[in-house]
């Protein structure tokens, strides 16, 4: 079976929402912009809550911020 | 820098000063005792001097970034807390089990080296435990 990993285009949707900054992204979700950063990066898989919180702020399904491939 | 990087290496340094300093009163204490400082009042003193330290610099870097200072941990530095406080649990953990053997079988030891060596296994798995902290804030940057 190949390996899946987490992959996101928060990047791309922070860049489609006004080119809103890590620090914007991580005030109206609760965590700090190096935490935004490493979601962003994959470095750090968040919770659910917080990948909700992510796709409520860009007012997309949470399927189009992550993906597991 | 994160606020918190900043905080955990100026805990990590802090726990150097105090840990060398201690070292250095334990195997050299001649010089302390020849000017007429005991050992309880050194190890009081530079803690005091060091907790002082601390709380001075973390205000100072707190003033540097108030938003980040007044902001709770969020998700992931609890995580990298509990990963840090983990791995220091077992350097704690041998540390200790590393200063029974020393109290019980090295020749010529008494319950002074046995004390000496378990302040030394608290003070390293602090630092490891601050230690930790930093790499891990470094990887995810």
């Amino acid at each position: 079976m190949a390996h899946k990993t987490l992959h996101n285009d928060i990047r791309r949707l922070r860049f489609e929402h006004k080119e809103m900054t890590q620090q914007e992204l991580a005030d109206s979700i609760g965590v700090t912009r190096q935490t935004v950063n490493a979601i962003e990066l994959g470095k750090y898989s968040p919770s659910l809550e917080i990948a909700f919180k992510i796709a409520e702020v860009f007012r997309v399904p949470l399927d189009q911020v992550f993906h597991y491939r | 820098m994160s606020f918190r990087e900043k905080s955990a290496w100026i805990s990590f340094v802090c726990l150097l000063m105090f840990g060398g300093l201690y070292a250095w009163h334990s195997f050299r204490g001649e010089i302390f005792r020849a000017r007429g400082i005991g050992p309880m009042v050194f190890v009081f003193g530079t803690m005091a001097a060091l907790v002082a330290l601390e709380i001075a610099l973390h205000v100072a870097i707190a003033i540097q970034s108030p938003k980040e200072a007044r902001t709770p941990k969020d998700e992931r530095e609890r995580l990298i807390d509990l990963r840090a406080s983990r791995v220091a649990f077992y350097a704690l953990f041998v540390g200790t089990l590393l200063s029974i053997a020393i109290g019980m079988h090295l020749p010529g030891a008494n319950r002074f080296l046995m004390a000496n060596c378990m302040m030394g296994s608290i003070i390293a798995a602090l630092m490891v435990r601050f230690g930790t902290q930093i790499v891990l804030y470094r990887r995810d940057a």
